[in-house]
């Protein structure tokens, strides 16, 4: 394929990420992966399914109100995207999850790039039932070749399910991550997500969300950890189609080493959807002084009963803030990683359960070690 | 050395003056619509070389000026509109309209029975006298010093002898370029390129008119400036061009009025504005653009695509920028600031109101180069009827402005449920020291409120109004006296229809 | 000050009788002998002396003299700091020897918080000119987790609230990160939670309070009392304590007064910051200063904060211009 129809930054929605340039050269599309690989993160008790160069190479045993299944097609709606054509172009099966009652274990996808450089392509398709719920983590990891990932997935939300759905980029360094995650929610439905990127050379994940049902509600969160010489970009595109719903947004951004981070989100209030409330929040931290961080905090209101907002900050550690922790004894070093995780927090803190919660802070520490 | 003795007589008057003279400049007859008996003297219909040289001998422009149009048309030719805006219109035919159109004689007196009755109406709830005539004629000096512009050409500008024994400069950009070259050459386009943009580029080419003020070292400009502005030839497009410069250590505070008669076809206005502040130099730009918005179907009103950018070029200067946008079909402006000079300053104080089916793309963009610069953008937009309201700013420092700061509020507020308001802000760090803040929100009047005012006797209108210029408040209170009373009428006038 | 032998300073303040002023620009004192202090209410120590203001230069440490006299825990030296091109701090002297409260009063903005923020190690002072040594080490070349490991405490006039660290958290990070640097074991998760039970209990601080972020949205009396929480956890050598009264109600002000008191021993002094003669009611201190642009102009025994209370600054107005 040919890089012609790539975005450049006169496209609106890549205005921070011209893929024309970031983008040169892309690889074959991947082979079957020769080698089993292990999960990047271990979460006790999980159900575990490995997806490796786009395939399904292995799981446990499906527990119970879980059924796997596969589909042929596109899984993203259409839409004006060179991301969501190229994914609707080149996946060829889509593995599908339907999920009814409390699904008790975590359900962890792994999805696994391994072998030389290649361009993997694979979707997802998760239906919830109404009433079910359940908690699905999707990390991202391989070998250290120029790997292009571009992943999507639908998840459809049941009336009144709930669902938290975490996806974990720990892409290796000379990596490409895309991904795209549509959410569909239904009356009384709700919805967390959380997107962390700790990897990749270059990632952009795009969540398409649509409240379709009145009550339904939504955190969307995320981490984007840039370091040397990567640029991460999270977009969403938030409509509230429904009277009645309610989302936050919660994006948080640290930079540190020449690297760019880039957040991107629109709330969409649609004409009838009447009491919505809308909130979204991106705070960026520069750990450096050639990190930069990008912000577009879009809202798109035509409903007037609505109270929408968002806040975008910018800024370094609060020196006063590290003198007080000095102060008390604590080295400088350690009042910043302190810091820096007291920023994070909340995001990470309100993802319940202790193993899964540990597995994240992992992640976070991992990348805390560079600091 | 300069004369200050009549200044404290001026300060006084300006403040006496403020309603009296100064609104019925600007507001009033626009409002009503008529169009004054002035003979034009048209360039050919259309837009081509012929028309640039026709524009050119009009005002006895030098050689080298005719060549620079002859260059941005060229340029021109080359460029396509922008569509990034979330505003919609049809194509507009640059061939079928008149780039140049002069009063041959002073205005004849009119009287109040050529007024369109509907409009005389709202006049009077604005309260002003019409007196601009006598204005005119010199009868009665305004106590603003005003540049009037009736159709492209400077007719009346007042207030010059005093400006200039403080070497203050405050002419036509016509009389600039015939009497001033060496300043026109060093600062046109200075700011605002030639190429900068499809509209700026336009208006390098066929500007007729606008105005040219120099401020030099350490002088305190004792007066607001003004320019009045109208747009009365049909299908004329204004181009008007404006070049501001505070020397070193000098202040100004510059006052931009803009009124149009109603009109059936659409008008296309396509300003360029450019500040230049040097060091220690401050330039506060306070502009009310009340412009035909076209009728309740949304038929005709102005274009008004506007390119105004302040340059703070030296340490420590500052430039501020106040707008009320309340008229115009569609409004394409985002007065920015480029802060060059260490510690420079911008600010960006903005109401913007739309109601019928007005279409604002509006907002502004702070450039941080300097080391320590700061900024502050304060924008309200109130959207009502079937409207659409957009604020679309850009806040970046480059990698060389350590320590920049902004400080962004940007609050829209949605009157009825066929409107719509949008935010849209680029938020830019490129290095690790900035310190940016931007918080946005959108809501609607509470019905509490509207209860708690209807209870204290008002009614529905009113209560909005009211309400409306208390969500703007923090912006009001940084408009010169002189606008600020004719805004809080404003307000109310062009919500009117907006409930109920 | 020629005709004072610069030892002979301190052996007058180790007899107790001697009242500094210093009313000349540039910062050198006269010294009047005065009568002796009464005793101090809270301890019939004969070291219950008016120390004071220390003679510029700094003294030779001789091993001899290190025996003849307690050595001072804090000794500040002819300390000049300015923070943005302004001089704030002009000349301050000031040593307090072991177990002593010291009291300073003084106008708003004549530099107290200052004086407690330069002895902490923020960074935005440039200090121009003087030395502090705090139990004979050179505190000025400390960064501020440095200071806080050698036995400083500052109880801030205005604690900073970090979102997203939890109270808990970050006093175990601070009691270990001292231990560790002064070599000791850490302490365990149990012992710490024990310590921070009867600390809290002492202060009438709620514990769930402390699961909260720190200082975030706790009242300005629960800041202050966190403050003191964290003092004595810490166990510090030297406390300074800025307007820790400020902003406690009646009864808080009695409980704060009480774990403040139960922290006095021999081998820990402290320097209050107040405005309030009725918090040196509760906190008899040995010595008060009176601060005024920038340096001590006045020392006394407690009477002093009773002179101040009844009659302001006035007394000492233009007494360092
Ligand atoms: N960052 C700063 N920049 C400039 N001046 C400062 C700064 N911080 C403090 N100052 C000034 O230093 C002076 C001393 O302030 P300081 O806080 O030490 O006073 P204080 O004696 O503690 O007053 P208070 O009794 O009100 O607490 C004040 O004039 C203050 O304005
Ligand atoms: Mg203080």
């Amino acid at each position: 394929m040919t890089v012609a129809g790539l975005p450049t930054r006169r496209v609106e929605s890549y205005h921070y990420t011209d893929l024309k340039t970031l983008l040169r050269v892309v690889p074959p599309l991947a082979k079957a992966a020769s080698q089993a690989s292990a999960p990047a993160l271990r979460v006790a008790g999980a159900f575990q399914l490995m997806i490796a160069n786009g395939a399904i190479q292995s799981s446990t045993a499906a527990p119970a109100g879980v059924i796997v299944g596969h589909a042929k097609g596109s899984v993203l709606s259409k839409r004006d995207d060179v991301l969501v054509h190229l994914n609707g172009a080149f996946a060829k099966d889509c593995l599908t999850l339907t999920l009814e009652g409390n699904v008790d274990p975590v359900i962890q996808i792994d999805h696994c790039t391994e072998g030389d450089a290649a361009h993997v392509v694979d979707s997802l398709k998760i239906f919830v039932a109404d009433n079910a719920s359940a908690v699905i983590l999707e990390t991202f990891s391989g070998s250290d070749t120029a790997h292009i990932g571009n992943h999507a997935s639908y998840l459809a939300l049941g009336k009144n399910a709930i669902v938290t759905h975490i996806m974990v980029n720990l892409s290796a360094k000379a990596t490409t991550h895309f991904a795209t995650n549509e959410y569909a929610l239904v009356a009384g439905a709700k919805l967390r997500t959380l997107t962390i990127h700790a990897g990749a050379a270059l990632s952009r994940s795009q969540v398409f969300a649509r409240f379709a049902g009145e009550g339904a509600h939504a955190d969307f969160t995320g981490l984007n950890l840039v370091e040397d010489g990567q640029h991460n970009d999270i977009t969403i595109d938030i409509r509230h189609g429904a009277a009645h719903t309610t989302s936050q947004e919660m994006y948080k951004q640290i930079a540190r080493g020449r690297s760019k981070a880039v957040f991107q989100g629109k709330i969409v209030v649609e004409r009838d959807a009447q009491k919505v409330d809308a909130k979204m929040m991106m705070q960026g931290l520069m750990l450096s002084d050639q990190a930069e961080i990008f912000s577009k905090p879009e809202l798109e209101i035509y409903a007037d009963d609505v109270v929408c907002g968002h806040g975008s900050t910018c800024g370094k550690l609060d020196e006063d803030s590290i003198f007080y922790l000095m102060s008390r004894g604590i080295s400088k070093v350690e009042a910043e990683i302190m810091l820096v995780r007291g920023f994070i927090a909340e995001v990470l803190d309100p993802i319940e359960g202790e193993a899964l919660n540990e597995a994240l802070n992992s992640v976070v520490d991992g990348w805390l070690q560079g600091v | 050395m300069a004369d200050y003795d009549h200044i404290p007589m001026l300060k006084e008057n300006i403040d006496r003056a403020t309603v009296d003279s100064v609104l019925s400049l600007d507001v009033d007859k626009y409002k009503y619509g008529f169009e004054t008996d002035i003979e034009s003297d048209m360039a050919p219909k259309g837009l081509s070389e012929d028309t640039i040289r026709f524009i050119s001998a009009k005002k006895n422009e030098p050689e080298w000026m005719l060549e620079w149009r002859l260059e941005a048309y060229k340029r021109f030719l080359t460029l396509t509109e922008p569509t990034w805006a979330k505003v919609h219109y049809p194509q507009i035919d640059l061939q079928d309209m008149y780039y140049y159109a002069a009063p041959k004689s002073t205005p004849a007196p009119t009287s109040l029975d050529e007024v369109d009755p509907a409009l005389l109406a709202m006049y009077d709830k604005l309260g002003i006298p019409l007196k601009e005539r006598e204005i005119l004629a010199g009868v009665e000096r305004p106590n603003v010093a005003v540049d009037a512009v009736i159709d492209s050409v400077s007719v009346v500008t007042t207030f010059r002898e005093e400006l200039a024994k403080v070497g203050i400069i405050f002419c036509s950009i016509s009389e600039a370029i015939r009497e001033y070259p060496k300043m026109i050459k060093k600062y046109l386009s200075s700011v605002v390129p030639v190429s900068d943009n499809y509209y700026a580029t336009l208006n390098s080419a066929v500007f007729t008119d606008g105005s040219f003020v120099y401020i030099p070292k350490g002088v305190r400009c004792p007066m607001e400036l003004s320019t009045y502005f109208r747009i009365n030839e049909k299908k004329t497009g204004q181009f008007e061009r404006t070049l501001i410069i505070a020397e070193a250590d000098s202040y100004v505070s510059y006052l931009e009025g803009c009124t149009a008669p109603m009109r059936a076809e659409s008008q296309l206005h396509a300003a360029v504005v450019e500040l230049v502040a040097m060091e220690n130099a401050e330039i506060k730009y306070s502009t009310v653009q009340n412009w035909y918005p076209g009728d309740k179907d949304g038929k005709g009103g102005i274009y008004n695509f506007v390119t105004k950018r302040g340059d703070c070029r030296g340490a420590n200067s500052k430039i501020s920028w106040t707008q009320v946008e309340t008229g115009s079909a569609i409004t394409w402006k985002y007065p920015s600031c480029i802060l060059r000079g260490d510690r420079s300053r911008g600010e960006f104080y903005s109401i913007a109101i739309s109601n019928g089916y007005q279409q604002v793309d509006s907002g502004t963009k702070m450039i941080h180069l300097g080391k320590n610069t700061s900024s502050r953008i304060i924008s309200k937009g109130i959207a009502a009827g079937f409207s659409d309201n957009t604020y679309r700013g850009q806040v970046s420092a480059h990698a060389r402005a350590k320590n920049a700061r902004n400080f962004t509020q940007c609050d829209s507020l949605l009157i009825g449920d066929k409107c719509g308001a949008h935010t849209v802000p680029y938020i830019e760090g490129r290095n690790g020291s900035v310190i940016f803040e931007h918080e946005a929100t959108t809501s609607k009047i509470s019905d509490d409120q509207m209860f708690y005012c209807q209870q204290r006797g008002l009614n529905e209108e009113e209560a909005v109004a009211l309400i409306v210029n208390g969500f703007v408040r923090d912006v009001l209170q940084h408009l010169p006296m002189e606008f600020m009373v004719e805004t809080q009428k404003l307000i109310a006038i062009s919500l009117e229809g907006s409930v109920g | 000050m020629s005709s004072l032998p610069e030892i002979n300073v301190i052996e007058l303040l180790e007899l107790g009788v001697v009242r500094i002023h210093n009313r000349k620009p540039g910062g050198s004192a006269s010294i009047e002998l005065k009568r002796p202090p009464p005793p101090a209410s809270n301890s019939g120590s004969r070291l219950d002396v008016i120390e004071g203001r220390a003679p510029d230069k700094p003294m030779a440490a001789t091993p001899e003299r290190a025996d003849k006299m307690t050595a001072p825990i804090l000794e500040i030296r002819n300390l000049h700091a300015r923070i943005e091109e302004r001089e704030i701090l002009k000349g301050v002297n000031l040593i307090i020897p072991p177990g002593k409260v010291h009291a300073i009063m003084g106008r708003n903005g004549s530099g107290k918080s200052t004086l407690s923020y330069v002895l902490a190690g923020k960074e935005d002072y440039e200090i121009t000119e003087g030395e502090v040594l705090l139990n004979g080490q050179n505190l000025l070349e400390m960064d501020p987790s440095e200071r806080a490991a050698a036995g400083l405490f500052q109880a801030f006039q205005y604690p900073i609230e970090i979102p997203g660290v939890a109270t808990m958290t970050f006093l175990k990070a601070a009691m270990n990160a001292q231990r560790k640097a002064r070599g000791e074991v850490e302490m365990s998760t149990p012992d710490f939670m024990r310590a921070v039970k009867i600390a809290g209990t002492d202060l009438q601080i709620d514990t769930g309070m402390l699961k909260r972020p720190l200082n975030v949205g706790f009242s300005g009396g629960e800041k202050k009392r966190a403050e003191v929480l964290q003092m004595a956890l810490l166990q510090p050598k030297m406390c300074i304590l800025d307007e820790t009264d400020s902003g406690l109600d009646i009864d808080a002000l009695q409980v704060v007064s009480k774990s403040i008191n139960a922290l006095r021993s021999v081998g820990r002094s402290m320097l209050m910051i107040t405005h309030y003669q009725r918090l040196l009611n509760h906190i008899v201190p040995d010595v008060v200063h009176v601060f005024s642009d920038g340096k001590i102009v006045e020392s006394g025994d407690k009477d002093l904060a009773l002179q101040l209370e009844a009659k302001g600054y006035a007394d000492f107005d233009g007494a360092a211009a």
